[in-house]
């Protein structure tokens, strides 16, 4: 059985990646698919002469609220809440729960339950891209400073301690200065600029260590360039560690973002997002609702992604091999 | 080990810099405010915030600095343009570069042919008037060149900065109405003496000094901005402090910049440069409330520094106890809910816990903020804590003191301890920057008055001298992290001492 045979099929028995995978996925699945649990046009519209597949996306307008049956005789599924994020409703601020509202609706008036739905897209959407760029990166600069010596790695290694010892707050302060409308563009580029140093660093620990393994130093005398004993010897060691920490991140980037609405800084005004509602609901205590329900949703996202970055980490650590033997295969003593 | 923290501290100063200049040169991108469309600026309002900004001057490098002589040059050429307005225009910027262009005109009128001879004096004739010279109708082109070319055969001797000097001297000295009009006579030609003598009204002596000073500088410029007789000593600094700022913007367009100083201003001259000078000699230059960012951030510093460290202080306190029971104790089932809580409290946003913290409505000064900011920083460290002593039992040096008959306690303390919180202690200094954004929501919740209002504020406002003025103290800090973890590591093992120097040495 291979290695990553082995560490996936312990990752894969481990509790906590049951249910930290299973709240994720569902979070995921509710940003990925967030039209059809909210939206203010129908998913499907057979009849009339005409038929649309979800108008919501393919059309941005749209049609005219108010109108009680806007296509007319047809055929039309609607999402399970007819309702925009952005858009004001007509039963105002802090409206209780309804049949149009199950969750009601916020200090604008927007609708609660379309607005966590796609603050759950912000939230994660922003994350994982963000993680993404900032691993790409970091293992890019970091594996260079692993295979060029001298001063390029000098520069590298300060560059890294520069950019981990800097708040990222800080950091987002900077970029949002510096633009005139904030974009989530830039959020991520800002929040990949503070990450990529902590992947960089672990790359650049390991490929220190494994460059002067036996089968590394191996590679060298048969003719391998730096280049070739980085990738075939060198990244397979250090990709779990910089995985562990990659999804760590995913959590602490959810955080962060929540942390930068909370404060009115670093997303764009109109955007949809968890901390925006946790800065309403800290602004008017009467609506319990508009903390409580983001302060859940974060805390099953977080949790679910540190419970899946720990049993990840578990999975990967060759030292808790003892408690792997009853996962791998029958033991001898179960062969007798 | 003093001699390594020394060098650590010799280190810091270039590693700010560097900081400095980096985050200067991101933040040059912030977009230029008199670009916004919904402001409508005319356009010599425009130039103006535009100048005092330093946004006309290139960022790192400025190899052709306009000075006196340039700027003169130019508004000569501008004054002899057939267009009426380039003509206007130039006119006015020859009035108010003023006597400092006197003698780069005056020695040039005679090689001009009478045309715009005559109109070259005709534009000096404001000059004139503001010299003191009103009675001699210097509006008649009959009369302007022949009293400007009178004016610089009897006094181009006088046109030099050393007796500029010894007539501001011996004004703060004396100090009479003809000594002050025969400074007039100087026009803007004696402003930069004039600016470098200001001294800080402390008593009444220096009050009057400063006050004629500024009078003249007033009178030159045009730029009204005096000090009353009745004002007191604080409001008088506070004038002074202005025509300094307004000297670091203007002082090149009444100064001639030549030899080592033209060296100097292909750095100076620039923006980083006129930053790094406002700095140094203008306490970060003026913030948004009017007192110099760094009092304000001095001010404010404090408050969020005891909430940082405080909280990672108590979270790294609780952090060790639990860390230590729970490798201590063998409970799975109350490990478990030790995990989960932690879990809890670190997923939980801090946002949460704070509002409702000051719902509570109790007075506790700084306790409860940095309570509830530590709360979110309890897990990494009790997990390290736990995983590094149970580790640490495991280790050889530890069994075998254990062997040779030490107490479990013994052990723990004497073998397993030290090298168990090397890593707290690392992780510990690195809490610091990720606090930063918990500690600036718990100050905007509870109403402190800490850098977190206050950056998100410049954030808005887009005010880059106090961003940068952040910048640098977060620089600042973290140095300071490193060299303090490096000195608790050397503390804890003396056996890292070598290692912790040579590792610096090869970096």
């Amino acid at each position: 059985m291979s290695h990553i045979a082995i560490t996936a099929r312990r990752f894969l028995h481990d509790r906590r990646t049951t249910v930290g995978g299973v709240v994720f996925g569902v979070l995921a699945l509710a940003g990925i698919f967030a039209e059809v649990l909210a939206a203010p046009a129908p998913l499907l519209v057979v009849g009339g002469g005409q038929t649309e597949i979800l108008p919501a996306i393919t059309r941005p307008v749209a049609p005219p609220a108010g109108l009680d049956k806007p296509y007319g005789d047809a055929f039309v599924v609607w999402p399970l809440v007819r309702s925009s994020p952005t858009a004001e409703s007509v039963e105002g601020p802090f409206a209780p729960s309804s049949a149009a509202h199950p969750l009601g609706t916020d200090e604008k008036g927007r609708d609660l339950f379309a607005r966590v739905v796609y603050g759950a897209r912000n939230a994660l959407g922003i994350s994982v891209v963000a993680i993404f760029l900032s691993t790409v990166f970091g293992v890019l600069l970091g594996g260079l400073s692993g295979i060029r010596g001298g001063v390029s790695r000098t520069i590298l290694v300060r560059l890294v301690e520069a950019v981990d010892s800097f708040p990222a707050i800080i950091v987002v302060a900077l970029v949002w200065a510096i633009e005139r409308q904030p974009t989530s563009l830039s959020l991520i580029l800002a929040v990949a600029f503070v990450r990529w140093a902590e992947i960089a660093r672990l790359v650049h620990a390991e490929s220190m260590r494994a460059t002067a393994e036996d089968y590394a130093l191996a590679a060298r005398a048969l003719g391998a360039s730096r280049t070739r004993i980085f990738t075939q010897h060198v990244l397979p060691n250090a990709l779990g560690p910089v995985t562990v920490s990659s999804v760590f991140g995913v959590a602490s980037v959810v955080l962060l973002n929540a942390t930068l609405a909370f404060l009115n800084m670093g997303t764009a005004s109109d955007s949809v997002s968890w901390g925006e509602l946790l800065a309403q609901g800290a602004r008017r205590p009467e609506a319990l609702r508009l903390l409580l329900l983001p302060s859940v949703l974060l805390f099953a996202t977080v949790g679910a992604s540190y419970l899946l970055a720990d049993a990840l980490r578990d999975a990967m650590d060759p030292r808790a091999a003892k408690v792997s033997k009853r996962d791998v295969g029958p033991s001898p003593h179960a062969a007798q | 080990m003093l001699r390594h923290a020394l060098r650590w501290l010799l280190w810091i100063l270039p590693t700010l810099i560097v900081v400095s200049i980096a985050a200067f040169l991101f933040l040059s991108y912030v977009p230029d405010p008199t670009d916004d469309p919904a402001q409508q600026f005319e356009p010599a309002e425009r130039e103006r915030i535009r100048r005092e900004k330093f946004l006309d001057l290139p960022r790192f490098f400025n190899f052709t600095p306009l000075d006196v002589r340039a700027r003169t040059k130019a508004a000569i050429i501008a004054v002899l343009d057939d267009d009426p307005a380039t003509s206007d225009l130039g006119r006015r910027e020859l009035v108010r570069l003023g006597g400092a262009a006197l003698p780069h005109v005056l020695p040039q009128l005679d090689a001009l042919s009478p045309e715009p001879r005559t109109k070259v004096t005709i534009a000096l004739a404001p000059i004139g008037d503001r010299m003191g010279f009103a009675a001699e109708k210097l509006n008649d082109p009959n009369r302007a060149v022949a009293f400007w070319t009178r004016f610089w055969n009897d006094r181009d001797i006088e046109f030099r900065r050393a007796s500029a000097r010894s007539a501001v001297r011996r004004l703060s000295r004396y100090g009479s109405a003809s000594r002050a009009a025969e400074m007039r006579e100087f026009d803007t030609f004696v402003l930069e003496d004039v600016l470098a003598a200001l001294e800080e009204p402390r008593d009444a002596g220096s009050f009057e000094r400063t006050r004629a000073l500024i009078e003249i500088a007033a009178h030159v410029t045009g730029r009204d901005d005096r000090i009353n007789p009745s004002d007191d000593y604080a409001t008088a600094l506070k004038c002074v402090e202005r025509w300094r700022g307004y000297w670091l913007v203007y002082e090149n367009d009444f100064v001639t910049v030549d030899g080592l100083s033209r060296f100097a201003a292909i750095v100076l001259d620039t923006r980083y440069g006129k930053w790094a000078m406002s700095a140094f000699t203008q306490r970060f230059g003026p913030g948004p409330d009017g007192t110099p960012v760094l009092d304000g951030v001095i001010r404010r510093a404090p408050v969020t520094f005891t909430l940082v460290y405080g909280a990672i202080g108590v979270a790294y306190l609780l952090a060790f106890l639990l860390g230590f029971l729970g490798a201590a104790s063998n409970q799975p089932r109350r490990d478990a809910l030790v995990t989960f809580v932690l879990l809890a409290l670190y997923a939980v946003p801090t946002a949460i816990f704070a509002t409702f913290a000051s719902r509570l409505g109790v007075q506790t000064g700084f306790l409860l903020p940095i309570v509830v900011l530590a709360l979110g920083l309890l897990a990494s460290p009790t997990r390290q804590v736990r995983a590094a002593l149970a580790s640490a039992f495991a280790q050889e040096h530890v069994l075998s003191s254990i062997a040779r008959g030490a107490s479990r306690s013994r052990a723990l303390f004497v073998h397993a301890l030290p090298t168990a919180l090397l890593p707290f202690f690392t992780l510990a200094t690195l809490e610091a920057p990720m606090a930063l954004g918990g500690a600036f929501v718990v100050e905007q919740v509870f109403g402190l008055d800490g850098l977190g209002r206050a950056t998100i504020d410049a954030v808005h406002s887009r005010d880059t001298s106090w961003l940068m003025a952040v910048s640098i103290l977060t620089a600042a800090t973290a140095a300071f992290g490193v060299i303090f973890t490096d000195l608790a590591h050397i503390m804890l093992d003396r056996r890292l001492i070598p290692g912790v120097l040579q590792e610096r040495r090869k970096g």
